[in-house]
């Protein structure tokens, strides 16, 4: 699903954010990215939508390899990923349901599918009941979740979260990891960076420690292991 | 495209329009200003080169003789001129017809001519029809040439001058209208770049979900050829107006001026800056959403 062979990448002014870095990540897995300020996780998940491109290896993402296509397909690939950031990103001058049918209305859904799909979406995040209320009026754990619906209404295989909780209160953080542990139940891949060492400590899934651009250690089962 | 999508679009582009009310006024206004006078340049231009082609195709060349021949040498000459080359008709004007003719086109200022008294200053002539204009030039040079006459003279002088005219304003056109276009151009983007700027999170998230840079430069275009559309509409029923005032007054009190009938002019003119309006629009648009496609 997510396959990086010996990637590299250096920026131009001599900053290696990545160094060597080979990691496969199977379908339907989930897997937490950890490690210090600098270790090179959003350079990862820069590389992983390709919005840069390595220096040097491979990735192979949803059978796709990156450093192989063409500018114009860059759109229908990043078709089949999700992404849910740590400040959310949600149109304040659009309500929950336009937000999240955004996603639909870009790629051209027709508005059949765009009605029935994002209001299962809405519902799957327990906002259905709030669908026309505008993003201000939401607490930060269901804006959080709009955002969540916004990644997941086009079905997309693997879903990649940049600190979902960092801006969550902790009792927040567990209803929305809740959230991600469903989605994953469907067959949906998740990579997600964080800085949350009891949510990682007690999720007890796959961890990735990334210091100074290398992976310093890969557990199926691991803990956050830092203290920070 | 779906019409969803087409639907889409123009709320967007209409959203941002209002949105940036003072700004897209601002561009409205300048684009329209700017093809305003790109407006009237053509239409001057057109209208000189007209007067000029009217003029070249005046096939006529006018032979002044000198006072010292006597009739037989006229007619003489006559006959001679009669067998050149291209030469379709030979009339002859008399010193006292010239006269007369100058008397009535004089009208009531004639009395100047009694100064003269008797004597008649204007020489003996002919006028030569020739059957092409490119054939007026050569022709003349050869008259002037033969004993007995004192000055072949044809339209071309004035031709040239204004052949001259046009060529300078046409120059002095094109430099003001690049600038004006520039000016055009540089406000659209301007504007469009606010309502960019304004979206540039949007952009972003569009960028994430996979939506294609042309689905994301739709609805700036679609502002762009609003904004450059609508103003080339107010600067063509401007110009419009402006044009059949212009004929109207001239036929009635300058009809010598041969200018151009309304249409089809003003429809070449019209379509032209409406082209130019949307042109300036799209172009202003690419420009300013381009940085910001780059996710």
């Amino acid at each position: 699903m997510i396959q990086l062979t010996e990637v590299t990448k250096a920026f131009d002014d001599g900053f290696v954010a990545l160094s060597n870095v080979t990691l496969k990540i199977d379908k339907g897995e989930f897997a937490f990215v950890v490690g210090p300020s600098g270790a090179g996780k959003s350079t990862l998940i820069k590389l992983l939508f390709r919005e840069q491109l390595v220096s040097s290896g491979e990735i192979i993402v949803n059978g796709r390899d990156l450093s192989a296509l063409q500018p114009q397909e860059i759109p229908y690939f990043r078709r089949s990923l999700g992404i849910v950031f740590q400040d959310f990103r949600l149109l304040p001058e659009k309500n929950c349901y336009d937000n999240v049918a955004f996603a639909m209305r870009v790629v051209e859904a027709s508005r059949r599918d765009i009605q029935r799909q994002v209001r299962h979406v809405l519902e799957m995040v327990g906002l259905l009941p709030k669908a026309k209320i505008y993003p201000a009026q939401l607490s930060g754990g269901e804006q959080q979740r709009v955002a969540i619906a916004r990644a997941i209404v086009n079905n997309p295989a693997v879903l990649i979260a940049d600190e979902p909780t960092g801006n969550l209160d902790p009792d927040t953080s567990w209803d929305t990891m809740k959230i991600f542990e469903r989605i994953n139940l469907t067959g949906t891949t998740i990579l997600m960076v964080t800085h949350d060492k009891p949510i990682v400590d007690q999720m007890m899934k796959r961890v990735i420690a990334l210091e100074n651009g290398r992976v310093i250690r890969d557990e199926s089962r691991g803990a956050y292991g830092y203290e920070d | 495209m779906k019409i969803s999508t087409a639907e889409y679009f123009v709320t967007e582009s209409l959203n941002s329009i209002r949105r940036n009310g003072l700004m897209s006024m601002a561009s409205l206004m300048t684009v329209a200003l700017s093809l305003l006078i790109l407006g009237v340049f053509m239409i001057l231009v057109m209208n000189l080169n007209h007067m000029a082609s009217i003029l070249e195709s005046q096939v006529q060349v006018t032979v002044y003789l000198q006072d010292t021949l006597k009739e037989t040498e006229v007619l003489e000459m006559g006959t001679r001129i009669t067998r050149l080359p291209g030469v379709t008709r030979v009339n002859f004007v008399s010193k006292e017809e010239a006269l007369n003719r100058f008397k009535i086109r004089l009208g009531e200022q004639q009395g100047l001519l009694s100064e003269l008294g008797e004597a008649n200053p204007l020489p003996n002539s002919f006028e030569v029809k020739v059957d092409r204009p490119d054939r007026v030039k050569p022709l003349a040079l050869a008259i002037a040439q033969l004993k007995g006459v004192e000055a072949a003279r044809y339209g071309q002088e004035v031709v040239d001058q204004l052949f001259g005219l046009t060529r300078m304003v046409r120059i002095f056109g094109v430099v003001l209208i690049i600038f004006l276009g520039l000016a055009a151009l540089f406000i659209i983007v301007n504007t469009i770049r606010l309502t960019v700027f304004a979206r540039r999170r949007e952009i972003g998230i569009m960028k994430y979900v996979g939506a294609t840079d042309w689905f994301i430069r739709w609805p700036f275009i679609i502002e762009g050829i609003l904004l450059g559309g609508l103003g080339a509409f107010i600067a063509v029923v401007l110009l419009t107006q402006f044009y059949s005032m212009l004929t109207r007054q001239v036929y009635e009190s300058l009809a010598f001026l041969p200018l151009l009938p309304k249409y089809p002019l003003m429809g070449y003119v019209n379509s032209f800056l409406i082209f130019a309006g949307c042109g300036i629009g799209v172009l202003g648009s690419m420009i300013s959403v381009k940085k910001f496609l780059k996710v």
